[in-house]
């Protein structure tokens, strides 16, 4: 196995797994045990300028992108009834107590749309109903420094009820990585 | 220049290694589901007509009277890549039976596209069709990759998927049977 586990811990509404890769030494915070999974995985702004680049979008967009904190991000729905999410509900809460909204797919899909550009992939859709088996994959960011540390308050909703949990001291990956 | 691209291919590379290692550790875990969601009552599907990779049109008016897996896919989509076997096994084991795959790929080119089907273990016999400007996922509601449809021979989206599916899953298997004729 790959990653090294360093923390567990036991929530209400999951267990939280927080994992280093010894291999990138970024870290993973996965959330099992619940009816909607989560999984977070650092990205470092590098590998963002790399992707974007890749897709062949102007280096004006890929600066602006790859200046958030960016988390490649799961969610699955593995309850019976279909569940829904919206990131914009999701607050990423720093020390000073600030609560931080990420960017949405949707805002960043409208500014690019906005200079004729029609990309709107590699980001994990603003908000989704997912059926019984459905999941999904993708970047989210918020406007905060490499390093920075936060707790993440997201939310979901099922059978009209609107569920919140907290993953306490998730980190935006640094710059870079020092060896 | 050249140190700065050798550097952002080591941080691809790392990527990829570290996606394979999730991939790994969630083996016990498999990530792929197999669930298939009705539309109830069906839907239309919107019609498109997209070139295959040696530019060959194909409409999906093309496929009326058959059931036809409509594919949305990326090549940097991790589960798509992870999909893809499935889907050419469960494409073997029903083309005969008046079942269709068409993979529709987004925003990329068929030169990209051509290079990474290679890399694949199993390569697609199926018919890749090219979304350059995403209009056809767009006219579909795809949000994310991979989504998959079912059309049904009447032309409607009769079961819809949202994420990977293991689509040679016994019960996908079973569903995919029992839809089409003898």
């Amino acid at each position: 196995m790959l990653l090294a586990l360093v923390s567990a811990t036991t929530a209400a509404a999951g267990d939280v797994v927080h994992e280093v890769n010894p291999a990138s030494g970024l870290s993973t915070w996965r959330v099992e045990g619940q009816d909607f999974s989560v999984e977070f995985i650092q990205l470092l702004p590098d590998f963002v300028r790399a992707v974007f680049a890749s897709r062949g979008l102007p280096q004006d967009v890929i600066n602006a992108i790859s200046s958030y904190c960016t988390f490649g991000t799961i969610v699955r729905n593995k309850a019976t009834a279909p569940l829904s999410y919206n990131v914009a509900d999701w607050r990423y809460v720093t020390a000073d107590g600030v609560a931080h909204v990420g960017k949405t797919k949707a805002e960043w899909v409208e500014e690019w749309r906005e200079r004729g550009i029609a990309f709107r992939w590699t980001l994990l859709p603003e908000a989704q109903t997912f059926q019984v088996g459905d999941w999904g994959q993708g970047f989210t960011t918020v406007k905060l420094p490499p390093g920075t540390r936060f707790d993440l308050h997201y939310a979901w909703s099922q059978r009209g009820d609107t569920i919140t949990h907290i993953i306490k001291d998730m980190r935006c990956a640094p710059e870079v990585i020092e060896n | 220049m050249r140190l700065k691209l050798l550097k952002i291919s080591g941080l691809l590379m790392a990527f990829l290694a570290l996606q394979g290692g999730l991939l790994a550790a969630q083996d016990s875990n498999p990530e792929l589901s197999y669930t298939l969601t009705p539309m109830e009552p069906p839907v239309a599907a919107p019609g498109f007509t997209l070139d295959d990779m040696d530019g060959k049109s194909h409409s999906l008016s093309d496929y009326r009277g058959k059931w036809v897996l409509i594919n949305f896919w990326a090549t940097w989509c991790p589960p798509c890549r992870k999909e893809m076997p499935s889907l050419e096994q469960l494409y073997q084991t029903f083309h005969g039976r008046s079942f269709r795959v068409l993979a529709v790929n987004q925003w990329e080119n068929a030169d990209l596209v051509f290079s990474y089907l290679g890399d694949l273990d199993v390569f697609p016999s199926f018919p890749i069709l090219f979304d350059p400007d995403s209009k056809v996922s767009e006219a579909y509601g795809v949000r994310g990759l991979p989504t998959s449809f079912i059309i049904d021979p009447q032309g409607r989206i009769a079961y819809r998927a949202v994420g990977g599916r293991e689509f040679d899953h016994p019960e996908v298997v079973r569903l995919i049977d029992g839809l089409l004729p003898r």
